[in-house]
């Protein structure tokens, strides 16, 4: 099993390859280093365009000795180019190719430092691809030995979100880290106007964080009784906040951190859809974010519970 | 591959001549080593040998695709005033022309391991003065034949709206000043349209392109199929008003719809059994897009006598509505000319892009010419030169103009390329080709020939104006690139490494 990292050749792509680098050290995977350069175009055997596309081909294969240098001496990473229309389109033909377990790549360089920003590639990635696709934030860097010392799940009690939570667990247990839960509560302020003030929103709201923490609390119970190995350290924190900025900020964020979210119930099963929630949270995320497909969260679940053998 | 290995520098020099001429005639016919070449484009490797999986069906098909529908939309307004219904034997001689030149380019595109265009394979075997004669001619070939089917789209563009909406686009924004505009508005939107897509890094996948090629190809059965109602065989009375002359005139415009049949040529390395299919394959590609010319071409010239062919604007649909006295036929095929034109000046933009980023790697050309973004990966630089100068040209020089500079364009560039054939039987006798000129050299000889006779009876202008803009390049070379060249300063940091 692999990762597969999305290595622009221009060389901009450290934050990935510092995740990918931590990622595969904590779950002892390998790494595909992988750069997608455009294919020969227009379609068909002419090649006009034949020195273009070498050059791009050269430039990619010099960016890698950067990327090779800049991996941990301890993971062991494949180097390849690949020709596809697109870079999203490329990163899912090589992760299919070698049955990739993720994919991981970077944020956009438009975005704010330090949160993580989709570009157009990982958003065009996060809802096509059929496996995890996890993202950096923007900036990120980790030392060389860092591991994932806690996973975060992104936990919303809805439909599917006990399996998040199993496959978060089966994860944690994987990189030897702890398990967290995190909700988020957020209390918009009402309009000056509306007259009724806080109190009818106060306690639905109140209302739906008791409910949460219920539900977070069966489904770490959940954990404890089904998943062998499971993490001894868990534990479920809910974010307050007027708006979503503080509610996430309202958590306390580890380097070792690594956020967890699932696609939304709606979408095609095997692929990512991010709900209006899921995307606020992977936006403002300060730490890197895994974005789990309902699918793929089905699948991890069940070896979590079923296959002792992948908890070493 | 030694003898096009090795270098001219190497040669005794010839008594009597002085030291400064010989030097300047070793830059003018320095050749880019083959070797240098495989080590540039990481062939050596091997991931550079191409499987040989593209059968002679295949590959026919390939031709008639890449051929097909760039010129014939819009010729017919040039051509047939010229030539009377006998612009049918135009395209064949046009035909005939082209498939013979492509024949020669395949031996001359075998027998060199690199991959490119023929500046790229002109470079390799007849010298770098040669090449910068091919890159000019290309430079009609691709930039000048973008801003001849934008000023064609524009046309049908306008046929779609007046058709759709009722609504035209006034006459100052759609035609160049010579007819009376100002500007062609529309044509210069459609360069950018294209750009910015080539900017953002757009490409068609195989699918859209071969959606495409069916586009054009059923727009053109349904102007055959309704145009044939409207056959008055009174008008085919006079057959060819001004003979062999009108003939061979309008043969040089129509040269310019065969263009992309080339692209057959370069595809020897992955081509089975190449010296059987290679000239199959251009042959029967020829056939059938000759075959559909020639009958767009007879029921056009059946449907409307011959002086309502002048000057009209999107000639196939205008034909449509005239026979069918309904709307609906005219714009189904404008519809689909507009798409499809779209596409031809994608692909032929693009085409442009690629082949000035290889002259600018090769020092022929100010190095802003290869400068690649780094996040999309695509020469912008150059493609927003290029948008510039075509857009300039669309907007406002008039499509029988433009047009006529695309074909003498790709007639010398294939001429150049048939001579080469022959100047590398003599230089390089032993050299493994991939594929030789079946009939050599009856083939070549005939393909010059051909190219000569076109040209000939080209309007002068057209000649002068093409004369003038290789001298302009030449000079760019003698003032520029000779000096420039990156194969000159690899020789200079480095004796000539020959292997």
């Amino acid at each position: 099993m692999t990762l597969v990292v999305g290595y622009a050749p221009d060389g901009r792509s450290r934050a990935a390859l510092h995740l990918a680098g931590a990622l595969a050290r904590s779950a002892g995977e390998d790494l595909v280093v992988c750069a997608v350069v455009p294919v020969a175009w227009p379609p068909g055997p002419a090649r006009v365009d034949a020195e273009y596309r070498d050059h791009l081909e050269r430039t990619a294969r010099e960016a890698f000795e950067e990327a090779r240098a800049r991996l941990p001496a301890d993971v062991h990473a494949d180097f390849v180019v690949e020709h596809a229309r697109s870079a999203p389109a490329g990163l899912l033909d090589v992760a299919a190719a070698r049955e990739a377990e993720a994919i991981v790549v970077g944020s956009s360089s438009g975005g704010a430092l330090g949160r993580v920003s989709l570009g157009s590639a990982s958003d065009r990635l996060v809802h096509s691809a059929p496996i995890p696709v996890a993202m950096t934030p923007s900036g990120y860097r980790c030392p060389p030995d860092a591991r994932v010392t806690r996973v975060t799940a992104a936990f919303g009690g809805a439909e599917g979100a006990d399996d998040l939570v199993v496959a978060a667990a089966g994860l944690a247990a994987r990189f030897g880290a702890s398990l967290r839960l995190v909700s988020f509560a957020v209390r918009p302020r009402p309009p000056y106007t509306a007259g009724v003030g806080r109190i009818g929103d106060e306690a639905a709201v109140d209302e739906w964080v008791e409910a949460i923490r219920a539900a977070a609390d069966a489904a770490l119970a959940d954990v404890r009784e089904h998943v062998p190995h499971a993490p001894d350290d868990l534990d479920a924190v809910i974010g307050h906040g007027e708006t979503w900025d503080e509610a996430i900020d309202d958590v306390e964020w580890d380097d070792g951190d690594l956020l967890v979210v699932g696609s939304s119930s709606i979408g095609p099963l095997r692929r990512v859809f991010l709900g209006s929630r899921a995307s606020k949270i992977v936006r403002r995320s300060p730490v890197p974010v895994a974005v789990v497909p309902r699918g793929a969260a089905a699948e991890l679940a069940d070896r979590a519970v079923h296959d002792e053998e992948a908890h070493r | 591959m030694a003898s096009v290995d090795q270098s001219p520098g190497q040669r005794s020099p010839q008594g009597g001549v002085p030291a400064r001429r010989e030097s300047l005639r070793d830059h003018v016919f320095r050749r880019k080593p083959v070797t240098a070449m495989n080590a540039e484009t990481g062939v050596d490797g091997g991931e550079g040998e191409l499987a040989r999986t593209i059968g002679l069906f295949q590959l026919t098909l390939f031709g008639v695709g890449a051929t097909i529908g760039t010129g014939i939309f819009i010729v017919l307004t040039q051509a047939v005033p010229i030539a009377g219904p006998a612009v049918v034997w135009s395209f064949v001689v046009a035909g005939t022309v082209a498939g013979l030149t492509a024949i020669c380019y395949a031996e001359l595109a075998s027998a060199v391991p690199v991959s490119g265009s023929s500046y790229s394979y002109a470079y390799a075997t007849l010298g770098e003065g040669i090449a910068m004669v091919v890159a000019a001619c290309l430079l009609l070939e691709y930039g000048v034949s973008a801003a001849a089917v934008a000023v064609g789209w524009s046309q049908y563009l306008n046929e779609l709206f007046d058709n759709l909406f009722g609504f035209v686009i006034p006459e100052s924004f759609a035609q160049a000043p010579e007819q009376g505009g100002i500007l062609n508005v529309p044509a210069v939107i459609l360069i950018v349209l294209c750009t910015l897509l080539l900017i953002r890094g757009a490409s068609e996948s195989a699918k859209v392109n071969a959606v495409m090629v069916l586009i054009k190809l059923s727009v053109l059965v349904l102007f055959i199929a309704v145009g044939v109602t409207g056959w008055n065989a009174d008008n085919l009375s006079n057959f060819s008003p001004s003979g062999l002359d009108g003939i061979m005139s309008a043969a040089g415009i129509i040269f310019f719809s065969y263009i992309g049949l080339d692209a057959v040529s370069t595809a020897g390395e992955e081509v089975k059994n190449p010296r059987r299919n290679m000239p199959l394959a251009i042959i029967f590609a020829l056939v059938v897009v000759t075959g559909i010319y020639i009958a767009v071409a007879i029921v056009a010239v059946a449907a409307q006598p011959l002086d309502a062919f002048e000057g009209q604007e999107a000639g196939l649909a205008a034909i449509l509505e005239s026979v069918t006295g309904s709307t609906w036929p005219g714009t189904v095929l404008a519809a689909g000319a507009v798409i499809s034109i779209f596409s031809v000046t994608l692909v032929v933009i693009y085409g442009q892009t690629r082949i000035l980023f290889a002259m600018g790697r090769d020092g022929m050309i100010p190095p802003l010419f290869h400068k690649v973004n780094p996040r999309t990966l695509t020469p912008v630089p150059a493609t927003i030169i290029v948008a510039v100068v075509v857009s300039l040209l669309a907007g406002l020089v008039p499509i029988n103009f433009l047009a006529e500079m695309t074909s003498i364009g790709t007639l010398v560039a294939f001429l150049v390329v048939s001579v080469g054939v022959i100047v590398l039987r003599r230089t390089a006798p032993d050299l493994p080709r991939g594929f030789k000129v079946p009939g050599y050299p009856v083939t070549p000889i005939l393909s010059i020939a051909g190219c000569f006779w076109i040209i000939s009876d080209l309007r002068a202008v057209t000649i002068y104006v093409f004369v003038i803009w290789v001298a302009v390049v030449l000079l760019w070379y003698f003032f520029y690139g000779i000096r420039h060249s990156t194969l000159r300063r690899a020789g200079a940091a480095a004796p000539e490494a020959t292997s």
